[in-house]
């Protein structure tokens, strides 16, 4: 789920982060979306999204909670993406509650706006030992890339 | 239309209720309508951009204390026995043996009715 974004670089003061994802055309995921026309579905670019704006809303609550995909408002898919394809994702955080934070998402392949949404994120805390470690991992590789 | 009937049909989309469906101003959004807390987030954004207004988090915890010290109103985020009563009074509408004797500060939209929402959204549009 985690291996299609390559890198991350966030501003959590500033409230913005940016990355890149990259994914291939023979995804084992996407094979018939579709044969004769591989396209990134959608509901990918989403994900891609999340995974971009969930690290930085858990860095700019800096108290280890983690932030959870809730809602998803004013999704606009502008345009296909055509696979293979490697995707530049803006965050920007908009709005910041107590249990909940929004930012206003934007996906670019080549310069050009394919997608955008603004997500919401709830503030979920508990998480085990082993989660939070693994999220460390997927983080410190992400900002290496 | 006035803001209770705009609440009533913005309930109903958050729900996905069909346009026939009865939503009542007495009806209780968690109790009565099986409201979540995402549904009452759904709403509430709904709410906002409809009336053009901001209900932040916490709106409903200010209203209920108003000029009470935070100390007053809640020990640990469990309402007083004062605190209780100033809820009570801002939810009038909804019958008292809904209330439990202990309240988390967290959960005070479990208390509301869509009549309360209304009166809400209109504190919020001429507050600003």
């Amino acid at each position: 789920m985690f291996e299609l974004v390559q890198r991350i670089e966030i501003d959590a003061p500033g409230g913005r982060a940016s990355g890149v994802a990259a994914v291939p055309a023979d995804h084992p995921a996407l094979l018939d979306h579709f044969p004769d026309r591989p396209l990134l579905p959608g509901t990918w670019c989403l994900e891609l999204a999340a995974q971009i704006a969930g690290p930085l809303v858990e860095e700019a609550l800096g108290d280890g909670r983690f932030a959870v995909l809730a809602m998803v408002q004013r999704a606009r898919f502008i345009a296909p993406v055509e696979l293979p394809t490697t995707v530049h994702i803006e965050a920007v955080i908009t709005r910041r509650e107590p249990s909940t934070t929004v930012v206003e998402t934007t996906v670019f392949r080549g310069g050009l706006l394919r997608a955008r949404a603004e997500l919401v994120f709830a503030h979920v805390g508990g998480a085990t030992p082993a989660a939070i470690a693994a999220r460390d991992t997927r983080l410190a590789r992400w900002k290496v890339g | 239309m006035i803001t209770l009937d705009v609440v009533r049909e913005l309930v109903r989309e958050t729900l996905a209720l069909r346009p026939t469906d009865e939503v009542r101003s007495d009806q209780l959004l968690f109790y009565d309508l099986g409201f979540t807390s995402m549904d009452l987030l759904d709403l509430l954004f709904r709410i906002e951009e409809r009336f053009a207004i901001a209900i932040p988090e916490g709106t409903l915890y200010r209203l209920a204390r108003g000029d009470l010290d935070d100390a007053a109103f809640a020990e640990r985020s469990i309402l007083t026995a004062v605190g209780r009563e100033r809820l009570m009074a801002l939810l009038s509408d909804t019958p008292p043996q809904v209330f439990p004797a202990t309240i988390h500060a967290a959960t005070l939209p479990r208390y509301a009715t869509v009549a309360a929402i209304a009166r809400l959204v209109d504190h919020q549009r001429e507050s600003r």
